[in-house]
């Protein structure tokens, strides 16, 4: 999908048409392929939880204070690929 | 090109289809290829180890390169690139980006020589504009200043 596509969508509240782009670029162009994908992410953060193991709450609350919505947003993709990569099942063919 | 690709390309990514009509005209060799200097652009998303690598998870893409010294070795070099399948190229990087034979045919003097550095991005980029006027002018920009003769161009 052209950007042009994607602002096209945003300005028409076409959230349907956004959330087909991230699942098809998260399933590498197969669209249920990416719905998999983005809960497979999730599911990964959780099992990492279930024990309340000891995490850096000061790191997280200082990264989400102190950094711009930009990267914020940026890091939002990149962990999803973290977490799909810890599953042990890439469906991927090339690496991030 | 398989029947119906584009139709393919065009239900999965709509919007994706981008029309050209002001195509550049290809440049004329000069002189023979034994005695000209090569550059080589690629969308392989190679790239020197230790260089930071291009980002793949980025969901409008990475519109930056990378230099690749032409006198590179194999195991100096990796790939970042999610679009395509690496499993060939992992064990052979020459079928992508062919470092080892360009070095091999200017030895045998096929080449006159080549240029200091290759070229190299990922070719996923959703912003056509920022691709043509950013990317593709910042790399045409980077092959000029190699002074090469010659320019080897090839997708992934």
């Amino acid at each position: 999908m052209s950007l042009q596509y994607l602002k096209e969508a945003v300005s028409s509240g076409d959230t349907e048409r956004l959330i087909r782009y991230v699942r098809l670029h998260f399933g590498d162009g197969n669209e249920d392929a990416g719905k998999k994908e983005i809960d497979k992410a999730w599911i990964e953060a959780l099992k990492l939880l279930l024990d309340v193991p000891a995490t850096n709450r000061e790191f997280v609350e200082r990264t989400i204070n102190e950094t711009d919505a930009e990267t914020l947003a940026h890091l939002y993709f990149r962990l999803h690929f973290y977490f799909v990569g810890r599953s042990g099942e890439w469906i991927h063919d090339g690496r991030v | 090109m398989r029947p119906g690709l584009w139709g393919v390309v065009n239900e999965r990514y709509p919007g994706s289809m981008i029309t050209k009509t002001d195509f550049v005209p290809l440049a004329k060799l000069k002189k023979p290829l034994s005695e000209s200097r090569l550059t080589f652009v690629s969308t392989s998303g190679v790239q020197p180890k230790g260089t930071l690598p291009f980002d793949t998870v980025h969901p409008i893409g990475d519109y930056t390169f990378r230099r690749v010294p032409s006198d590179s070795k194999l195991s100096d070099l990796e790939i970042h690139q999610l679009k395509y399948p690496t499993a060939g190229a992992e064990k052979d990087l020459n079928v992508i980006f062919p470092v080892k034979r360009l070095q091999e045919l200017t030895k045998e003097k096929v080449l006159g020589g080549l240029a200091r550095n290759f070229f190299s991005f990922i070719g996923y980029n959703m912003d056509a504009e920022r691709l043509e006027k950013t990317l593709a002018e910042d790399i045409a920009d980077a092959v000029e200043a190699e002074k090469p003769d010659v320019c080897l161009l090839a997708p992934a």
